[in-house]
């Protein structure tokens, strides 16, 4: 095995992106490497959850199997205020260990999370219509269009 | 002392340009083609055609973030995360801000590339000729100084760079932007085109034309022997472009130039000034340090260009002190970094269509859409204020999905997106007036890490701006709201000049040396071994993206230096 595949091998791939997983290695930690934020396992076994419930498994692949948890978590991570942070962690952190179904239903009705479950959604929606399945499979996105047609009829 | 003069004599050219980018690239081709020695000088790193062009192929999912720039790196870069084009996809070619420091004595945004190609590899890629119109202007207006050329002086080194940079338009008869030697344009769409037909029919006198632009519709023969191809209509131009699609330096004129066997390019070297030698008269030479070794060394020459763009042509020359001239190369006059100015893009303008609700369009537009040229006071003054804008003009049929709800409703809506009603913009380049008050000068103590003293930088908007802005969310709105559309909203910015980066002067070309730094040939009036043919040159700036006139000045002010060296004046 080349030292490449090696690498490929130990990253974890998040709606088409290789994520790094994280260096700590204890059981309890979150999957990835991340900077500014903390999660534990647990949570972010949650939150795989949750954006499971906003883009479930169907015949096509859900928002858990594309990894777009861990996507949310490296966007929160990198390009978020500390305030968002803030926002989404507490709200994981208080229903780390409440991961049934109707603990999930419950997440998503209770006006307290409002603020986090917005920026939750908006990163899973963001990482699944920009994932490389939707955008190979189902949206497909030209990157060489090579042409451009100004008045096409709309197909009815 | 002979190891020395060989040393020297290894540092010598027959001319040396100062800048790799869109101007500093044309003087390089057009000197070593007329088989003059070249140094180019640049002071960020190289970047070959498209060996470094790292995220040129990469699918929006192999973006770390999907191309947004993170937080701390937003917020540690107020400036240039100001720029539409500060992205995952090309935020390697930009200057952060403290890098490399500025003064700022009003609020200016300026947006720099440092690297071989410089701004090229970045630019907006909209090309329009000027016309006597605008050369006139100044005289006419009574402001600045008369322009020392008319049209008839550029017009055929219009003609030469548009053939070999490969530029895409109508041939559209306006007396206010001239036709040049086009390849095909690229379409207006059908809602383009019916406004296109709306103002015609209700402002006759007011034009929209299909934008011209810098990309290869259709290459010719000169363009596939520079190792271009077609367009691909990718849209990723800041990325750097693998097919040569576009113009700039790295894909078209630096490898042309190298081709000569004449062309060194020396990256990682920062220019702190010209130096002109008292007993001899003239400048001899360029002072760098060298970013790598910190090391100041000196390169000799017939002939100097100076392209490092407008701001920091301005730096280098008022940086260049010497016995003769104690206020900057050439400075005589005291207008050396005087009357700089910009374009007002401080407006645009949005709005919905209803019709064609049975058309969309298809693949990706290199042009962008639509140009608007100027149509205020073309041919003698009409309103409270002075000079006017062009506007580009686009329309564009967005793709949406339902994102209220949650589960399998929302995948579902997410994965069947529904056409939206077509959406059309607009957005205003205004002239703006050069004022003895738009200023650039030398910080007296800050320096940067190379030790060459920073810019500082008084360049604001005037009154003038303030009304032509009104003109054009009043007069855009009212051919809007002729044209049927709805859902009308004006967006005022608030942002600062240097965003539009199209700062103008400094160094501006004139009839007379008292008020004035260059002559009609973009030569130093008091030191004519020196040639400045980027945006420090500009007398007054017009309402067109300025760089093709760049392109021209360098082709044609290299014509006239090399005929002085062979009559031996140079």
């Amino acid at each position: 095995m080349n030292r490449r595949t090696a690498i490929k091998q130990l990253m974890i791939v998040a709606g088409g992106l290789a994520l790094l997983p994280s260096c700590r290695g204890s059981v309890g930690e979150a999957s990835i490497a991340l900077e500014n934020i903390q999660i534990s396992a647990a949570e972010e076994a949650f939150l795989g959850d949750l954006v499971d419930a906003i883009i479930p498994e169907t015949d096509s692949p859900g928002a858990k199997s594309l990894n777009l948890h861990l996507f949310v978590l490296k966007m929160l991570d990198d390009c978020h205020s500390p305030e968002d942070q803030q926002l989404v962690i507490s709200a994981l952190k208080k229903n780390a260990d409440a991961n049934s179904p109707t603990a999930i239903e419950a997440f998503l009705k209770e006006s307290a999370y409002v603020e986090a479950l917005a920026i939750i959604k908006r990163r899973t929606i963001q990482g699944y219509l920009n994932s490389e399945y939707v955008m190979k499979n189902k949206l497909k996105y030209e990157l060489i269009p090579g042409r451009y047609l100004g008045e096409v009829k709309v197909q009815a | 002392m002979a190891n020395l003069n060989a040393d020297a004599q290894a540092r010598s050219y027959d001319a040396i340009v100062i800048g790799s980018g869109i101007s500093g690239g044309w003087a390089a081709k057009e000197l070593t083609e007329k088989g003059l020695k070249t140094l180019v000088l640049e002071r960020g790193r190289d970047v070959q055609h498209i060996k470094d062009y790292p995220t040129t192929n990469l699918y929006p999912w192999e973006f770390e973030h999907r191309g947004e720039m993170p937080y701390a790196v937003q917020q540690a870069n107020p400036i240039i995360n100001r720029c539409y084009a500060f992205h995952e996809d090309a935020a390697h070619f930009f200057v952060k801000d403290q890098e490399h420091p500025y003064v700022q004595e009003k609020p200016f945004d300026w947006i720099r590339g440092y690297q071989v190609g410089g701004k090229s590899l970045l630019w907006a890629r909209q090309t329009q000729r000027w016309s006597d119109l605008d050369f006139t202007g100044p005289a006419r207006d009574g402001f600045a100084v008369d322009w020392p050329i008319r049209y008839a002086d550029i017009a055929p080194w219009y003609d030469h760079v548009e053939r070999f940079a490969g530029i895409a338009g109508n041939k559209d008869g306006l007396p206010e932007l001239p036709d040049g030697e086009f390849l095909p344009a690229y379409p207006l769409n059908i809602v383009e085109k019916y406004f296109q037909q709306s103002v015609a029919k209700n402002f006759p006198q007011r034009k929209v034309i299909s934008a011209r632009c810098a990309h290869l519709s259709k290459p010719n023969q000169i363009h596939i022997d520079q190792g271009r191809v077609q367009c691909q209509n990718r849209t990723l131009c800041q990325r750097g472009c693998p097919f040569g699609g576009y113009f700039s330096s790295n894909s078209s004129t630096l490898p042309w130039a190298a081709k000569t066997g004449n062309l060194t390019v020396r990256p990682h070297s920062i220019v702190e000034s010209i130096i002109y030698d008292d007993e001899k008269g003239k400048a001899v030479g360029v002072r760098v340090i060298d970013n790598e070794t910190k090391d100041a060394i000196d390169f000799y020459a017939r002939v100097i260009f100076v392209n490092a763009a407008a701001l920091n042509t301005n730096l280098i020359l008022l940086n260049s002190k010497s016995k003769r001239f104690p206020e900057g190369l050439g400075n005589d006059s005291g207008v050396l970094g005087k009357y700089v100015a910009f374009h007002n893009y401080s407006a645009r303008i949005s709005a919905e269509y209803e019709g064609y609700a049975d058309f969309k369009t298809e693949g990706r537009n290199p042009a962008g859409g639509g140009y608007i040229p100027r149509f205020r006071n073309l041919h003698s003054q009409e309103t409270d204020y002075l000079r006017g804008y062009a506007a580009g003009f686009s329309a564009y049929r967005p793709s949406n999905s339902d994102k209220a709800g949650l589960g399998k409703s929302l995948k579902e809506s997410l994965l069947n997106p529904k056409l939206g009603r077509w959406q059309v913009g607009s957005h205003m380049m205004g002239e703006t007036i050069p004022k003895e008050s738009g200023t650039v000068s030398l910080d007296r103590s800050l320096k940067d890490a190379w030790g060459v003293p920073q810019l500082k930088i008084a360049v604001a908007y005037d009154e003038n701006d303030e009304k032509m802005k009104k003109d054009y969310i009043a007069t855009m709105t009212d051919m809007f709201t002729q044209a049927g559309f709805t859902n009308i909203q004006a967006n005022v910015s608030s942002q600062a000049p240097g965003l539009d980066i199209h700062e103008m002067g400094g160094a501006r070309m004139g009839l007379d040396p008292k008020t004035s730094i260059l002559n009609k040939w973009n030569q130093v009036h008091s030191c004519p071994n020196v040639f400045v043919t980027d945006g420090a040159s500009m007398t007054s700036t017009a309402t067109q993206n300025p760089s093709l006139t760049y392109m021209a000045f360098a082709a044609r002010a290299v014509d006239y230096a090399v005929q002085e060296m062979k009559k031996g004046n140079l």
